[in-house]
């Protein structure tokens, strides 16, 4: 039963890496993001394949997916739903929007206003959506995956520290290497291909998945490694502010899948440093830079400053 | 904390330290004491082993009544230091017998410390100082381990720990020992049992300084600064007898004083400078060789040269002298002076006063013949003994012409006598003649069996002129020393000096020469503390005195309470954890430390490359450590393995890259 199941993800991970060549780190931080019921933000330029990742997601997982382009004049009605007047009923009757689906892609979230990424924030943060008083549960699973243009570009409303909290993991794909370019060029747009990748994954199965993650041991010796990662970024130079304890639990939430994806029944240091850079840089803030521009070089300090063994 | 019970380790340990503290005191302490401390030890150990109970309130003050009635009545009410000590033992002992909590045994233990210290009253030797020292170790070890709720600490830990204690004491103690100003004591104590002082009495009959020569105790010692005087030279006066009373010889009444001049010395070579350090003697006079210069430091002078103190010498005493070996001394006296040197006793020893006319006719009056002569009566038929017959009432004439035999002060006596009749100021010195000299330190010792008398004569410009008769009677008792003479001489046998044994002798000056430098460096160290004091500081100014005193101290404590406090790497108590982190220090020393991002087991993966010998045990080691770490498999196997794992590795991988 077990093999059965990792048969069925590594299965997933190479349809997806088919689609997205060369980017099997990203995927598989992406699948994490997904295993630990995180909803997941793609930071990148535009046409960097996010929104292919996210189709792709989708499919090997065998989700209903919508998806939402975020724009600046965007209401909150437009992606909750709406209750329209009907004259044959004699009453409102709720219109349900696109976020009522199990996977709901949210390109490009910062050029909505703040009050339109709110309404979704809060759509991800309860798994349900008030109307008028009353309230409809969003379907299970309920994954957000955000694409969003990195805030110095013209037009955007960075998403503030609260709402980036929200979401499990940060990722960014980046340009691919030259061989990578070289093959996609010639083999066409990926986005068709996304399209006809069959699903590997039940929901069932997903919830199993799930479940077998949580299952994956944690030593205490692990666990005290996370927590002088927390407290060194709180403490130590450099750091403006530093993990919430939230923070620290999807830390550990993700290392625990990314060591069942490699295969292991218990985390190990390495895990836990797989997916720092992706869960914490998001949540810390260098002194020196307010933008948010440095996660990259401050998780590497966190991780050549903190001692994985201790005393 | 107070309210708490000692442990029966601590009770044990306690018993132990008073008995080692009361053990130097018994030799003096009335008999009961000892008896008492015993018989609280013994019920001590009856309660400890639970045989016996706490005894009964009335059983204590009963106790205390008696042992209060038994000081007063042992000690005579005297308030000495002796009736002191008695008490604390007494004390102790009592205190033993209701020890139940810890203040009971702090209060135990620090008086035994306290004790312990006043055996310093009694003797400072050598062996002393080591004894106290190992009490002190025990003290402290009986107090560490009163700290401790449970037995189970072994007795070898607590003297461990003791000593351990007591090492940061040791510069602390030293600078104290070289920098601290000796001072003298606020009171004065007075002790008659402890050391036993012989000396040199100030009055001369016969029979006296012959009892002074059964003892072989030590008198002083010197040491010369140039060349040493030979045997015949070694004089040491002391007191100047010059009043004659028929049988004794006494030093002039104060009446008489008042008449005698301070004597005029000039010396006829260059002085010759030395030290003497001298034995507790109970009375105030001193030594010095024939003739003294000036008074050194802390002595005076007495008109008739000889070296007094202001008080009697309840403690040895170190004082340096300058003394002329060739002198004129006095070469006028006026009519007083010599009428005191003249002074006989009305009547008495008729036939002594008749052979002085004799021989004053038979030499035409003059004195060196009437010296010549007398030395020559003597040489006849003189026996040179110490245990001479009893002597009557007319004790020059039985000497002189009775027995005939006798020690240094018979002789002495009668030649004073002869002269004195014979119109001749004299007087009697009596002092030490000779000494024995120890080659491993380079001094001269002189025991109590060198106590001498002789003569001195006036004679004018040539002033005062030493005579000694024995010289004529024993010139080898003169030449070579008193132990020398009486050991070769059957007669003396009896002095208790049967020393004819070399390596006795032999081990015997090895163990003074150890005494000397023990009271010479360390209990006498105060001369050469100012002298050091004075080199470094360059003057005794208290301000620098003070200086000098608190850096120092500043210094050591601040090094101590540094080693206490300092910022130790904390080696993981687990040892495991302590072999990993062992492991991961040498490997850091062989340029292949582990990064603080890699878990063990990736950096031993890593490194494991460069180690072909060492890969599989590495490997192993990183692949247990996984288990062990990550995966938690509390296996005691595998904890052992890695163990083993750790040792091997430390024995294969060399110290330092090469």
């Amino acid at each position: 039963m077990a093999e059965k199941l990792r048969m069925n993800v590594e299965q997933a991970l190479a349809s997806l890496s088919s689609v997205l060549l060369g980017k099997e780190r990203q995927v598989r931080l992406a699948l994490t993001c997904l295993l630990a019921e995180g909803h997941l933000l793609i930071e990148d330029l535009p046409g960097m394949g996010k929104t292919t990742l996210a189709h792709a997601l989708a499919r090997v997982l065998g989700l209903e997916d919508k998806r939402v382009q975020f724009t600046s004049d965007m209401l909150p009605a437009d992606i909750i739903g709406v209750s329209i007047f009907e004259p044959q009923e004699s009453g409102f009757r709720f219109h349900q929007g696109p976020v009522f689906t199990q996977l709901l892609l949210a390109d490009e979230i910062n050029r909505a206003t703040p009050k339109t990424q709110s309404a979704l924030l809060e759509a991800m943060e309860e798994g349900q959506v008030s109307v008028e008083g009353e309230r409809y549960p969003l379907p299970v699973p309920f994954f957000v995956i955000a694409t969003q243009n990195p805030s110095s570009q013209f037009g955007t409303f960075p998403l503030p520290e609260s709402q980036l909290d929200r979401f499990l993991m940060r990722i960014t794909l980046g340009y691919p290497t030259a061989d990578v370019e070289l093959q996609l060029l010639a083999g066409g747009g990926t986005r068709q291909q996304a399209y006809r990748l069959e699903p590997c994954l039940t929901s069932e199965q997903l919830k199993q998945v799930q479940a077998a993650c949580r299952q994956v041991h944690a030593s205490a010796s692990l666990i005290a490694y996370v927590q002088r990662l927390l407290q060194h970024t709180r403490e130590a130079e450099g750091f403006s502010y530093g993990v919430s304890p939230r923070g620290g639990l999807a830390l550990l939430r993700c290392a625990r899948c990314w060591a069942w994806l490699s295969g292991r029944d218990h985390v190990v240091p390495e895990d836990v440093q797989a997916v720092l850079g992706a869960v914490v840089g998001h949540r810390i803030r260098s002194a020196s830079d307010l933008a948010g521009h440095e996660s990259d070089r401050l998780v590497a300090q966190l991780l050549a400053e903190v001692d994985v063994i201790g005393q | 904390m107070k309210g708490r019970q000692i442990s029966r380790t601590a009770v044990v340990w306690q018993l132990l330290a008073v008995m080692l503290v009361v053990l130097p005191h018994v030799q003096w302490l009335p008999l009961w004491v000892p008896a008492l401390v015993v018989l609280a030890i013994g019920s001590r150990l009856m309660i400890h082993s639970g045989r016996w109970s706490f005894p009964h309130w009335s059983v204590k003050a009963l106790l205390v009544i008696a042992s209060s009635g038994g000081l007063i009545l042992s000690f005579n009410h005297q308030a000495g230091p002796e009736t002191m000590v008695a008490l604390l033992v007494v004390g102790l002992a009592l205190k033993l017998l209701e020890v139940y909590h810890r203040r009971d045994a702090l209060v135990v233990l620090f008086v035994s410390l306290f004790v312990a210290a006043t055996a310093f009253l009694f003797s400072e030797s050598v062996w002393i100082a080591g004894y106290i020292l190992l009490t002190t170790v025990l003290v402290l070890a009986a107090l560490n381990s009163i700290q401790q709720s449970s037995s189970a600490r072994r007795f070898r830990d607590n003297l461990k720990s003791a000593g351990r204690l007591l090492l940061p004491a040791i510069p602390f103690m030293l600078v104290l020992f070289f920098l601290f100003p000796r001072l003298e004591p606020f009171w004065s104590v007075t002790i008659d049992s402890g050391q036993a002082k012989t000396g040199l009495s100030d009055e001369l009959s016969p029979g006296d300084v012959s009892k002074l020569a059964q003892s072989d105790e030590l008198a002083f010692r010197a040491t010369f600064e140039g060349e040493v005087p030979l045997p015949a030279q070694r004089y040491w006066r002391s007191l100047v007898l010059s009043e004659f009373d028929g049988r004794r010889w006494t030093r002039p009444s104060h009446e008489q004083r008042q008449v005698l001049r301070p004597e005029q010395l000039q010396p006829l070579v260059s002085a010759q400078r030395y030290e003497v350090i001298m034995e507790a003697s109970g009375r105030p006079w001193l030594v010095a060789l024939d003739q003294p210069l000036r008074a050194g430091q802390g002595t005076l002078m007495t008109p008739v040269r000889t070296l007094v103190m202001d008080r009697p010498l309840e403690r040895r005493r170190q004082y340096p002298v300058e003394s002329v070996l060739q002198y004129r001394q006095q070469p006028l006296l006026t009519r007083q002076e010599a009428r005191h040197y003249l002074q006989l006793p009305a009547g008495g020893n008729p036939d002594s006063r008749a052979l002085a006319q004799r021989l004053l006719t038979q030499a035409d009056g003059n004195t060196d013949g009437v010296i010549t002569l007398l030395q020559a009566y003597f040489n006849k038929t003189f026996v040179y003994t110490l245990e001479p017959g009893r002597l009557g009432r007319d004790s020059v004439d039985q000497f002189l012409f009775e027995t005939r035999e006798g020690y240094c002060e018979h002789f002495a006596s009668a030649t004073a006598f002869v002269l004195r009749s014979a119109g001749i100021p004299s007087r009697i010195v009596t002092g030490y003649q000779g000494g024995e000299w120890n080659p491993y330190e380079g001094y001269l010792q002189v025991r109590q069996y060198d106590a001498h008398a002789w003569v001195e004569y006036w004679q004018p410009e040539a002033g005062w002129q030493r005579l000694d008769p024995t010289a004529a009677v024993a010139p080898e008792r003169i030449r070579t020393s008193a132990q020398d003479y009486f050991s070769t001489n059957e007669g003396f046998s009896s002095a208790g000096m049967g020393l004819g044994i070399d390596w006795l002798r032999d081990l015997r000056q090895r163990y003074d020469a150890f005494n000397y430098s023990w009271h010479r460096w360390v209990l006498n160290y105060q001369g050469q503390q100012v002298q050091l004091l004075d080199d470094w500081l360059g003057g005794e100014d208290r301000w620098r005195r003070l200086l000098a005193w608190l850096l120092p101290t500043m210094l050591v404590f601040g090094t101590v309470g540094y080693w206490l406090l300092r910022p130790r790497p904390t080696l993981p108590r687990d040892p495991m954890a302590r072999a990993l982190m062992r492991l991961q220090q040498r490997f850091a020393t062989l340029e292949s430390g582990r990064e603080p991002a890699e878990s063990l087991a990736m950096w031993l993966q890593r490194v494991a490359d460069d180690w072909p010998k060492q890969r599989a045990l590495m490997l192993r080691l990183a692949f247990l450590d996984d288990q062990q770490r990550y995966i938690e498999r509390k296996d005691p196997h595998q904890q052992a393995e890695m163990k083993r794992l750790c040792r091997i590795l430390m024995r294969q991988l060399p110290r330092k890259k090469r």
